[in-house]
């Protein structure tokens, strides 16, 4: 597959993305605003994630603090700016946390941005009560679902892009060791530590952004929904299904999962859980490196090294 | 000018003297040898040297400025750069890239990827590798693993180099290849080498000097021909003479 094949097909992609509106039902825009949101979630946690190693709960907590923002501004300043705005704070907050974070490896760190998640999630309980005297908001005056689609969509191929250009870049080089071996690649010259708070503040971006959406889209946020663990975990089930090391893989996984739940989750909810919960055993124990990873393996020059 | 300088260097893990008191110095241009038994602080010594553990006591000159307690991507930039006695490569990348991180990153790095892979490819070329380019670095057989951990090293682009073992575990016909690869990399790339390495003949047949660690004391340096001569060596190495 050339270069320019690549191309041709992204265009084809956005092209249709971009015509969904005018053709779809309301439904259908809905189901593909969903879509959109888990692809720019799960690109935007490859980005840290997938390629440092250093795996992140901390989405939940990024995509609440955005819906949070918005809550907090919407109407007072422009639309644009807020989801801007929301997506900025959240990467600043990243930068401020990042430092300390990242110190710790391994599972040590897993459970640390977990307990960011719940860290944020009582934080804002709290405030809640003790300011609002409430337990969550109502956002009147939304915009239309066209709109919201089109941002959704703008996020989401700015999450990709970014991933994909990071991957192919010196700074991809640069964090794919870190993956590999960070004291190997310390000795190498590469500034590890400044290389991770980088990555984790990019990675963050993005869910800040879409969180600020998304509560606009659902008109109504309390903490428990906006900084719920599931939406953490649903990120990583999407990228280990896909493959956590590819822009493509991360994209497949995202469909894959939105698709099926789509279709199975309002008929079969119990067994759905029981099923996926299988199939991700599964894949962890024969597929490591996601559905992708085979493809790739099949059909490009390299295959047998990641990174 | 002294091109490394180590003052008084002293390093306790927990209460353990791992190095007590080591100074020694390294010339432009110079391969020296570092010897001792199992144990004696070689690879802590290393370790200190390039930043990955900061002294307890003591200080590294490098082209005359103070690095001690610097890190390991600074210390590489500057141009000193060591290698792992455990090979250490980015298993899941191709050997290519393994080099080419190295260029991208290490002193004088190249942010150009593609003419950071062509120079990878040059260096490739010059430790025997250019044939397994493409092939994930775990592929590799231990003497290839040798090969590109050095390989990486040089893809820095230092001035000095420090080598943990790199003839360790090789076959006779592979330890002279790497011989050979040591000589030049000290005489065509005019890098200083200081080596890590049990095989004495290729100790005594490449050094211009050699330095001697016992217990984390350097005991003896000298010429090859002096310090394979010292009684206190011997001793080191073979235990005490028993008069009967």
């Amino acid at each position: 597959m050339g270069r320019k094949t690549n191309l041709a097909g992204v265009a084809c992609a956005v092209a249709l993305l971009s015509l969904v509106p005018a053709l779809a039902s309301d439904y259908h825009v809905s189901v593909f605003l969903d879509l959109l949101m888990w692809i720019a979630l799960v690109e935007s946690w490859i980005i840290l994630s997938g390629y440092t190693g250093y795996i992140s709960l901390g989405h939940s907590a990024f995509f609440g603090l955005g819906a949070y923002f918005m809550a907090m501004t919407w109407t007072k300043i422009p639309y644009v700016l807020a989801v801007l705005l929301a997506g900025c704070s959240c990467a600043g907050f990243a930068f401020i946390i990042g430092y300390p974070f990242l110190r710790v490896r391994g599972p040590y760190f897993v459970i640390l941005t977990l307990g960011l998640t719940e860290f944020t999630k009582f934080l804002f309980i709290n405030l809640e009560i003790k300011l609002g005297g409430t337990v969550g908001r109502i956002l009147m005056m939304a915009p239309s679902l066209h709109t919201l689609y089109y941002s959704v969509l703008v996020v989401c191929l700015a999450a990709t892009g970014a991933a994909y250009f990071i991957k192919n870049s010196r700074f991809g080089t640069g964090l794919f060791s870190i993956k590999e071996d960070e004291d190997a690649a310390s000795a190498l010259g590469i500034n590890t530590s400044f290389y991770k708070w980088l990555s984790f503040g990019i990675s963050a971006f993005f869910p800040g952004m879409v969180g600020a959406i998304l509560a606009l889209r659902r008109s109504y946020i309390d903490p428990y929904t906006v900084f719920s663990p599931i939406v953490s975990f649903q990120v990583i089930v999407m990228a280990f299904l896909g493959g956590i090391e590819d822009v493509e893989g991360a994209l497949l996984g995202a469909v894959m999962l939105t698709l099926v739940s789509e279709a199975l989750w309002a008929r079969y909810p119990y067994y759905y859980m029981i099923i996926l919960g299988a199939v991700v055993i599964l894949m962890v124990k024969f597929l490591p490196l996601g559905l992708f990873f085979p493809i790739r393996q099949r059909f490009f020059k390299e295959s047998r090294a990641r990174g | 000018m002294n091109l490394l300088e180590v003052k008084r260097l002293h390093k306790t893990f927990g209460g353990v003297s791992a190095l007590t008191d080591v100074s020694f110095t390294v010339e432009k241009g110079e391969i020296v040898g570092l010897i001792g038994a199992n144990g004696a602080g070689k690879t802590t010594l290393f370790s200190v040297i390039s930043g990955s553990y900061p002294p307890s006591k003591g200080f590294v000159y490098f082209k005359g400025t103070d690095i001690t307690g610097k890190k390991p991507f600074e210390i590489c930039r500057r141009g000193l750069v060591r290698t792992f006695q455990v090979v250490r490569p980015f298993h899941n990348m191709t050997v290519l890239r393994n080099v080419t991180a190295g260029k991208l990153f290490g002193k004088d790095r190249i942010k150009d990827q593609r003419k950071a892979e062509e120079e990878a490819h040059r260096i490739l070329q010059f430790v025997g590798l250019s044939t397994k380019a493409y092939s994930p670095a775990r592929e590799l057989t231990l003497a290839d693993h040798k090969r590109l951990e050095v390989a990486r090293a040089l893809a820095t682009n230092p001035e000095l180099l420090l080598l943990d073992e790199v003839l360790a575990g090789l076959t006779p016909t592979e330890t002279s290849e790497a011989m050979k690869m040591v000589k030049e990399i000290n005489q065509h790339l005019r890098i200083t080498v200081v080596m890590v390495e049990h095989v004495i003949k290729a100790v005594v047949g490449l050094c211009d000097k050699i330095f001697v660690l016992h217990y984390g004391r350097k005991i003896a340096e000298g010429t090859p021909k002096e310090v394979t001569e010292n009684p206190e060596v011997i001793e080191a190495y073979l235990g005490e003479r028993i008069e009967a």
